[in-house]
């Protein structure tokens, strides 16, 4: 039948826009290299290998807590608990080793992911079952659970000393010449992807933020999909919880302030649409890393601090814009191709 | 109406927490007792939870004393301001402060002032207008050169040194480290040089980052002055993951139980640090002594303070302490089981 | 051809309302059932009962010849209904083969989405409907007609038997829609039943084998539609003698309140005429989309204008400026009224005196008193039910949220009133009070516009009734001679009535 004229044209524009979204990608990996190239010029240590691990592992944290961050703004929500979430778990955890030096690392690990989960929950139940609008809860949430760092430390903090060295080593020990922070930030990016990709329930967080009506239609249960997105969240953010006061070997009571909207700028500048319902994986990755290097640089090429913010800022910003300027073209492009097919 | 019953429930919850915390903030008003607010940079700092057991410790001493101890989540001039109103409202008698911008807090504090509050500064000041006795922990100047002197007899008076500070607003951050500009000066420190001044935002991620910043930018960085808790703890562990221990010494001003393993682990042969206990226990006898009238407010006046002993008022209305004191591997385990 | 589904003497009330009242329907499989109406018929109503959105008062629904109930979208699926709905059941973000399994994912023995065998089953049901586009297309990147066509392929994935599609032309070019009916015929010779919902006979006569037709939600009448003419239809869907009651008055026609000349817009409305009188109700009838609102918009002055004039007694209004025409007395009613018309968090009284602050401040602030009264004065004049005139609109029903809108126009005084779809979502007892309201304002020498989709509403309300087609005005009718089969005819177009004066 040669009837659906106009669908010759589909083929076509199918690996086309394949290609546009890789190039969104790509837009941010050429500003990222061309940031890493300008400081390199600036301080030419920034540019030795071993330096670009360093950075890396600087960022894990901050890309483990927006693989979170993603999850949930994806629903259409956000999650702005994720650093206070990370301090309590954070202190529970560095006080019970101190407490009961004992305890195998496995087990603290396992507790970390619980503690941080059932805090995600909660939030995941209210703003689902509740209807309490996501950023009202976790703005909510943000203050309630840092106030019970300072309700379980009774305002002390736990110091290396008081830690047992299993713990204290446990972000940093060495495999296959990478540090463990690493290589947990590797595995937890590639379970969310697993499971945003190639799972139901992964896909669900798409269709419910795309378009929350249509989800129900076919069946698909919004109230599920959010608990799933915070629980995910919070699950994360009880990990990173560990590993922040293991790498540090301090566990404070303002442990992470503010950086719950790092995790959130890491995500738009990742090209994670925060109507929810658009996002990747690796999206996320350069999003993070970009602000990684944003920060490290800041600190090597002598910007003045009274700068530092304003700077950082400013960069972030040029990056979100160019990003949505770049797929605005692509998209005007698509349409003109579209009239003209 | 599951969601009404949720609603209502937490904001009882919330009233309940008020209430409670209310409750406990103002206690009992007796018009013989005095109540004075010690309102400290931030709350959840180790330092300041010491300094609060001191001021305790001078209250029970006194007996008719009752201390309120405050300050913000983060370490923040908004913060402080708000609950110098607060504690104005509260009608407390005095009010010692650490201050987190030596003058933004200035108008809040005349308003205290004006009410007929006692406010005294200790450990970080308020500009001269806004108090009338600052507190210091030790003379900056001696802090700036005890500081320049501990690091380069760890370095052989050689090599390039940088500083690595709070936030580069902190008015004693900022005086001690003009003094070890000063200090830097002298014959015996010509072959050292200072080569950057990083603000870490006593934020364990943030210090850290400014310190492997300087390794990165300073390959031939021999030493690191750190004057503050946070700042010195993530040097250390920066300077030990880096694997540079030895090749970059440290010290600074930090509290024993947080540097202990690293000076136990040779990252840090020593640092320092005035006890806070004493800064405590100290603010509470001068302003209590200002409240019953037994001194006035003015250079050369002589304040007894208890166990400390007299505390001799300077120059500008500055008081000091006394010494830094130092923790080296020989002492700071059973510190660091103190503050 | 076998019968797949029947529904038998189905009822669904509202309060206060007969949505659907004893509706009989057939529905068999290769064959296309136009389903026929005009608004308010009933149509989208046993649409929602079949696909299981809404559950039945009365009456039993068949499937194959068994009775079943649908307690939810799921049954309706399961049982191989689907509906294509419009924009409202995609998926923009995601691509064509994740709106099309969304729900029903296939899955590997792991457990892990297999999208090699979701793209190949997609690629073979778009090859049975010849359809070539890429199945990691975006969605958001399709065109309507595109849309339309995956929405039809997603029907096919869950291997439905019974396919609705409600007015699935309305937004498609001439050749898309040539393109669609190839699809519908491809279907039916697949065997699949199609129920067609349109308000176009061209497209009935052209693509339909069947057809039901619903009056206020009674069956009136099926058939086979080569046994049917136009005229036939027209007069199943107007029905017989006006069976609602409308105030009854003897309207005095004044002086030219408000005259529209040569008034357009390009590709919206063209070549815009008419003059309106005081104490004159001009009823505007077009099926939806005709540029009724439209035009509305553009004389009051929030819709641009490409050419013509507007005089409002000796003043011309210019394009754009609605201060202007409210200060001339204009005061327009939208369609809408929870995105226009209302604001939902203010309270009755706030709402009432937006839009006559002026007359109600002074000092440049408002004076409780004053504002208190006048709303009091129009609440009482509508009837309104509210517990206290400071509660929240948010909280009041549709009739009374629409009383509210008609009062904060009212408190500004104006002598023309354009009222569009005042009805619309109202429960009966309101309407009523609604028609007898306009019909007083008349009286009192107020200059209306009703703008109704509703046939009757328009005959019943109007001394005048304009008719519109596709922005055009084709047709004009007397109060004595505006018979219902004549209007509604030159609006679907299907008899050539003249434009009287």
């Amino acid at each position: 039948m040669e009837g659906i004229s106009n669908m010759k044209h589909g083929g076509v524009r199918g690996t086309f826009l394949h290609r546009i979204l890789a190039r969104r990608e790509i837009t941010l990996l050429v500003i990222i290299v061309l940031l890493v190239a300008a400081v390199g010029i600036r301080a030419p240590r920034f540019l030795q290998p071993g330096r670009q691990l360093s950075i890396l592992n600087d960022t894990i944290i901050l890309l483990m807590l927006t693989l979170g961050q993603l999850a949930v703004i994806l629903t259409a929500g956000i999650d702005l608990s994720v650093a206070s979430n990370l301090a309590f778990t954070g202190m529970a955890v560095a006080m019970w080793n101190m407490m009961m030096p004992g305890v195998p690392m496995i087990v603290l690990v396992g507790a970390s992911i619980l503690i941080g989960a059932s805090l995600g929950a909660f939030n995941g139940v209210m703003v689902a079952v509740g209807k309490v609008p996501p950023i009202i809860m976790t703005l909510g949430t943000m203050s309630v659970y840092r106030g019970m760092v300072f309700l379980i430390s009774g305002g002390a903090w736990v110091s290396a000393h008081q830690m047992s060295p299993a713990f204290r080593g446990f972000a940093r020990f060495s495999f296959l010449g990478l540090p463990s922070l690493v290589w947990i930030g590797v595995l937890t990016t590639g379970l969310v992807y697993l499971f945003l990709n190639h799972t139901k329930g992964g896909r669900e967080l798409y269709a419910v933020g795309d378009n929350e009506t249509a989800a129900g239609f076919v069946g698909v249960s919004a109230n599920r999909a959010k608990i799933k997105a915070f629980v995910l969240s919070g699950a994360i953010a009880g990990l990173t919880g560990l590993l922040w006061v293991s790498r540090y070997a301090s566990a404070q009571n303002d442990t992470a302030i503010g950086f719950e909207l790092e995790t959130v700028a890491a995500a738009v500048i990742g090209g994670v649409s925060i109507m929810g319902g658009s996002g990747s994986v690796p999206g996320v990755v350069l999003g993070a890393v970009f602000l990684g290097i944003v920060k490290n640089a800041l600190t090597v090429i002598g910007v003045s601090p009274f700068w530092q913010m304003a700077i950082q800022g400013g960069v972030i910003l040029i990056a979100i814009v160019a990003n949505t300027l770049v797929d605005r073209r692509n998209q005007a492009k698509l349409s003109m191709n579209g009239v003209s097919a | 109406m599951v969601r009404k019953i949720v609603a209502t429930g937490l904001v009882l919850l919330m009233s309940a927490a008020m209430v409670f915390a209310a409750g406990r903030a103002e206690g009992p008003a007796d018009d013989d007792t005095l109540r004075i607010g010690l309102l400290v940079k931030s709350l959840g700092n180790s330092f300041f939870e010491a300094a609060r057991d001191g001021a305790m410790e001078a209250a029970a001493e006194l007996g008719d004393v009752e201390v309120i101890y405050q300050g913000p989540s983060t370490p923040t001039a908004e913060g402080q301001i708000e609950i110098i109103d607060s504690l104005i409202a509260q009608g407390v008698h005095g009010i010692a402060i650490s201050s987190n911008d030596e003058n933004a807090l200035v108008p809040a504090a005349q308003r205290a002032q004006r009410a007929g509050i006692e406010v005294i500064s200790f450990d970080s000041a308020v500009a001269a207008d806004g108090r009338s006795i600052h507190l210091a922990p030790s003379d900056d100047e001696l802090i700036g050169r005890s500081q320049v002197q501990a690091i380069a007899e760890m370095i052989d008076y050689e090599g390039q040194i940088a500083i690595l500070s709070a936030s580069s607003t902190a008015t004693n951050q900022n005086a001690w480290i003009e003094w070890m500009r000063t200090a830097l000066e002298e014959p015996e420190y010509a072959n050292m040089e200072l080569v950057d001044v990083v603000y870490g935002d006593d934020l364990s991620d943030q210090s850290y980052r400014e310190a492997v910043g300087l390794f990165n930018s300073y390959p031939d960085l021999r030493g690191i002055i750190s004057p503050t808790t946070v700042g010195v703890a993530a040097t250390a562990r920066a300077i030990q993951d880096e694997g540079l221990v030895g090749q970059v010494e440290l010290t600074g001003l930090g509290l024993p139980s947080e540097m202990s393993q690293y000076v136990q682990d040779g990252v840090s042969q020593n640092v320092a640090l005035w006890n806070p206990i004493d800064l405590g226990y100290a603010a509470i006898y001068i302003t209590y002594h200002l409240l019953r009238g037994n001194v006035e407010a003015e250079a050369g006046a002589v304040i007894p303070a208890g166990r400390i002993g007299d505390i001799r008022v300077g120059e500008g209305l500055v008081a000091v302490l006394g010494e830094p004191f130092v923790f080296d591997a020989s002492n700071i385990a059973e510190f660091a089981d103190i503050y | 051809m076998a019968e797949v589904v029947r529904l038998e003497d189905v009822r669904k009330y509202f309060p206060g309302v007969k949505a659907l009242d004893g509706v009989t329907m057939s529905i068999r499989s290769g064959e296309v059932h136009a389903l026929i109406g005009e608004n308010g018929a009933g149509k989208s109503t046993l649409v929602k009962v079949l696909t299981g959105v809404h559950s039945l008062t009365s009456g039993t629904v068949y499937v194959d010849g068994a009775p079943v109930s649908f307690r939810s979208p799921h049954d309706s699926q399961a049982a191989g209904i689907a509906a294509i709905h419009q924009e409202a059941s995609m998926f923009p973000n995601l691509t064509i083969v994740e709106n099309i399994f969304m729900g029903h994912h296939l899955r590997k023995a792991s457990g892990l989405l297999d999208w090699a065998a979701m793209k190949t089953r997609t690629r073979e049901l778009c090859g049975r409907l010849s359809l070539k586009i890429s199945p990691d297309t975006l969605v958001r990147d399709l065109s309507v007609a595109q849309r339309h066509q995956i929405e039809i392929v997603k029907a096919l994935s869950i291997d439905a038997r019974v396919i609705i599609m409600d007015e699935p032309t309305a937004s498609l070019s001439l050749k898309e829609i040539k393109e669609l009916y190839e699809l519908v015929r491809k279907l039916r010779e697949a065997g699949t039943a199609i129920v067609f919902i349109s308000h176009k006979f061209e497209e009935i006569f052209e693509i339909a084998d069947t057809y039901t037709v619903l009056r206020d939600g009674k069956y009136v009448g099926d058939g086979r539609v080569g046994d049917v003419t136009t005229d036939d239809l027209v007069r199943m869907m107007a029905g017989a003698a006006l069976d609602r009651l409308f105030p009854e008055r003897t309207p005095t026609i004044g002086g030219i309140a408000l005259r529209v000349q040569s008034l357009r817009q390009a590709g919206v409305f063209e070549d815009i005429s008419f003059e309106l009188h005081k104490g004159e109700v001009l009823g505007f009838f077009g099926l939806v989309g005709a540029g009724r609102s439209e035009l509305m918009q553009s004389i009051f002055g929030v819709r641009g204008r490409d050419g013509g004039s507007v005089f409002a007694g000796a003043a011309e209004l210019k394009a754009l400026r609605p201060q202007q025409a409210m200060a001339e007395g204009i005061a327009f009613v939208p369609e809408d009224r929870q995105e226009q018309g209302v604001i939902l968090d203010m309270s009755i009284v706030e709402n009432t005196t937006l839009a006559s602050l002026k007359a109600v401040s002074r000092f440049g602030f408002p004076n409780r008193k004053t504002e208190l009264a006048t709303t009091e004065r129009l609440a009482k004049r509508f009837s309104l039910r509210a517990s206290s005139l400071r509660q929240v609109v948010a909280a009041l029903s549709g009739g009374n949220q629409q009383k509210v809108v008609l009062s904060k126009w009212l408190a500004t005084e104006p002598r023309i009133l354009i009222l569009d779809e005042p009805t619309r979502g109202i429960d009966v007892g309101t309407k009523a009070a609604v028609h007898s309201f306009i019909g007083e304002l008349a009286d009192q020498g107020y200059a209306i516009i009703l703008v109704s989709s509703e046939l009757h509403e328009v005959l019943g309300m109007s001394d005048r009734v304009l008719v519109m087609k596709e922005g055009r005005l084709v047709a004009e009718f007397d109060r004595d001679n505006a018979e219902a089969e004549q209007v509604l005819g030159a609006a679907i177009g299907a008899t050539t009535a003249q434009r009287g004066a």
